[in-house]
């Protein structure tokens, strides 16, 4: 029978994206633009979450869903295949996009050419869920490329002069590293001869390892520049300082999410190489430290949190690298804990932006009188992404720390707990120069965020809060896609045995 | 054969020279575009088959057995299809990126990427 | 996986946080009422180990805030951190070093 869902999930934002200039313009008409388009974004992005969300009784029950595209069987033709690790990574990207577009809603009030940002924001999206959801290595390459041609485009959106220089870094440096991805998809291709996940991770199977080092390398390290491994991180500060917030919790939550699934999927699952354990624990433990120690010193608030993602990234590599269950776990765990507080503290940086104008440290102080909701709720995703209890940083962190401890690695985990430390110290800066302190004059009459920004920001820090009072929810919701990452047999027969 | 190979791993090597050595945001953009036809020109050679006809049956193989000897004897359309995916691709990404530099040039007055970087540490 | 080895769940560890928070709010609540705030001049002046310290000095800006810590972690302060000069062509040749020696590390992985 043929499969809907996985396919509406991507072609929802991709048609939104495309019909957005048509609205945009029939609206003009009736000076309704910004409305009209705003709503519309917020009604595509639910929409692909309650379709992922309907797919999810079916997988979490052990079933593979696959979508052939024009009825043509792999490996000749591709396929979309949702499993459990798929349905996961599509959850945290449908969710963090809808949150951000209602976000959008106001706080691209004071920007002109509204419709292009939608239609964007909806490209990104699309991007992001393609790459989830697809079975096919060149797919997952073409949607990679829109993603994040999407995504310079939105980092330089307000075309002033730190977003141009921003976007061109970031530019740059992305398209070297998707022409090192083609290049490994082209060694690939002709040493085996086929494209389809599955297919590859069949024949992958059947010849020596020492063959594949060099397309190895190649993928891993154009998906590490998406996910800002160290020394591959150079565009994401300056990327997240100068996008409007929105983009850059869209960033941190969706795109980010998508690399480090494309990076799982190729080599744990595709090459099978659980030896490449080791490396990927040495780099995740070495990216934790510099963005840690480069947070400490920054003045900018923007791109103090863009450090932290860069550290909480190598929090998870360090967890994938561990290679055991519980190190697994952990680190899907810490990946969807990672997308929520981040937007989290994105958007409330994005807040303080709206109503001040600044975001330097030194310009800023003794807001908490003017703005408590905002200083509450960045509160609640500093003490999460500090690992503090009862919330979700706790629990996710703690399953890495005694997935290290179990996987004879305790040095790893001595210098993770040293750096969650360190991220409570340099939180605790922010928290105390912007909320705390003296208030300068000119920040007197500073109001409150208004209320459809604070909405998602709320949201966000209610999930926080439940997922760390019940972490055993948590680590049922990222038991399947654990189950599904040891599962390689079971993908290759889902996907090529409906032959 | 191997002449493709050669040539194609030259174009590569001359690209990223450009990215990493030029000192102007359109050299760069222009050395990208080189490596990138260095990967294209890869990828097509992999897919070439010597006194191969191309991947489409003529008419007159029609009534015998098609398959078996259209399949010995056409080149791969395979790469050929990613290639030309891969260059729309890169047309956007050219574009885009030709017109992020017109904006550096009016917001910095230079093109030189070591003047462009008020953005640091 | 049970959060915490036997007792110290997240909820646990949370209530007695909060009861020794509380217990140390009591400790202060309680010290103002016995000792009252008699502030003098040499207690309201900065403490500088014996040496003039000139007010402006005193408070840090956002980047010296952690200054201990910048001199624990000297070797980084002073080589990785300048790195980060903002140069495109110093980024992409990081790209290019992170891309050899993720392939050395893989090639002496799976030989």
């Amino acid at each position: 029978m043929i499969e809907i869902p996985p396919i509406i999930a991507i072609v929802l934002p991709l048609f939104g994206a495309f019909l957005t200039p048509i609205i945009a313009t029939i609206s003009r008409r009736y000076d309704a633009e910004r409305k009209v388009c705003g709503w519309f974004t917020v009604a595509i992005t639910i929409a692909m979450l309650l379709t992922v969300a309907s797919m999810g009784a079916r997988i979490w029950g052990g079933e593979v869903i696959v979508y052939r595209l024009g009825g043509w069987s792999p490996p000749w033709g591709i396929v979309l295949a949702v499993d459990g690790l798929n349905l996961l990574i599509a959850l945290i990207v449908a969710g963090v996009s809808s949150l951000v577009a209602i976000y959008s809603l106001v706080y691209m009030r004071r920007d002109t050419r509204i419709d292009l940002y939608c239609a964007l924001l909806l490209l990104v999206t699309a991007g992001a869920m393609g790459i989830t959801l697809t079975g096919d290595l060149f797919n997952l390459y073409v949607f990679f490329e829109i993603m994040s041609i999407s995504s310079y485009a939105l980092v330089a959106f307000r075309r002033k002069w730190d977003s141009v220089e921003a976007g061109i870094k970031y530019m740059i440096i992305g398209s070297l590293g998707t022409s090192l991805i083609l290049l490994g998809i082209a060694l690939l291709y002709g040493m085996v001869g086929s494209l389809t996940i599955a297919d590859l991770a069949q024949k992958l199977g059947q010849i020596a390892p020492s063959d594949v080092v060099v397309p190895l390398a190649l993928l891993v390290t154009g998906f590490g520049i998406k996910i800002a491994m160290i020394p591959l991180h150079a565009w994401a500060p300056d990327a997240y300082q100068a996008a409007p917030s929105s983009i850059s919790a869209l960033l941190a939550g969706a795109t980010t999410t998508a690399g480090l699934y494309a990076m799982i999927r190729v080599v744990y699952m595709m090459f099978g190489a659980f030896g490449v354990g080791t490396i990927f624990a040495i780099f995740g433990l070495v990216t934790m430290v510099l963005g840690a120690l480069m947070a400490l010193t920054q003045r900018d608030l923007k791109r103090l949190l863009a450090y932290s993602s860069i550290s909480q990234m190598g929090y998870i590599l360090l967890g994938v690298g561990f290679g055991t269950a519980l190190g697994f776990q952990g680190s899907l765990f810490h990946l969807l804990n990672n997308a929520i507080f981040k937007a989290l503290l994105f958007m409330c940086a994005g807040a303080i932006l709206y109503r001040v104008g600044t975001t330097n440290l030194d310009e800023l102080g003794g807001l908490g009188k003017n703005m408590p909701i905002t200083a509450g709720l960045f509160a609640i995703g500093a003490l999460a992404i500090s690992g503090v209890p009862p919330l979700n940083g706790f629990a996710s962190k703690w399953t890495i720390y005694i997935a290290g401890i179990e996987a004879g690695k305790a040095v790893f985990s001595l210098i993770a707990i040293i750096m969650s430390v360190l991220t409570l110290a340099y939180f605790l800066k922010a928290i105390n120069s912007i909320f705390l302190g003296q208030r300068p004059k000119r920040l007197q009459n500073v109001e409150e965020a208004p209320l459809t920004m604070l909405f998602p920001m709320m949201l966000l820090a209610v999930l926080c809060i439940v997922l760390g009072v019940l972490p055993s929810l948590g680590i049922d919701l990222v038991a399947p896609a654990q189950g599904a990452i040891m599962n390689q047999s079971g993908y290759i027969h889902a996907v090529l045995g409906g032959i | 054969m191997s002449l493709n190979y050669v040539v194609a791993m030259l174009l590569i090597a001359l690209g990223l020279y450009c990215l990493l050595l030029k000192r102007n945001l359109i050299k760069m953009v222009i050395g990208l575009g080189v490596m990138t036809d260095g990967i294209h020109l890869f990828l097509i050679s992999m897919g070439y088959r010597e006194g191969g006809i191309a991947a489409i049956v003529p008419a007159g193989m029609l009534q015998d057995n098609v398959a078996a000897g259209f399949a010995s004897a056409a080149v791969d359309p395979i790469p050929q299809a990613l290639v030309l995916t891969s260059i729309v691709i890169n047309i956007c990404i050219v574009a885009l990126a030709l017109s992020m530099a017109i904006w550096v040039y009016h917001h910095y007055g230079t093109l030189d990427p070591s003047e462009v970087r008020r953005l640091r540490e | 996986m049970e959060f915490g080895p036997g007792f110290w769940g997240p909820i646990v560890a949370t209530i007695v946080m909060l009861l020794g928070a509380g217990f140390a709010c009591l400790m202060l609540l309680g010290s103002r009422k016995i000792s009252k705030v008699r502030p003098s001049i040499a207690k309201r002046s900065t403490y500088g180990c014996g040496e003039e310290v000139k007010p402006e000095e005193v408070i840090a800006d956002s980047e010296q805030f952690y200054s201990p810590i910048r001199r624990v972690f000297k070797p980084f302060y002073r080589y990785i951190q300048p790195g980060h000069s903002g140069k495109l062509n110093t980024y992409l040749l990081w790209v290019v070093i992170g891309f050899i020696a993720i392939l050395v590390a893989i090639a002496l992985v799976l030989r």
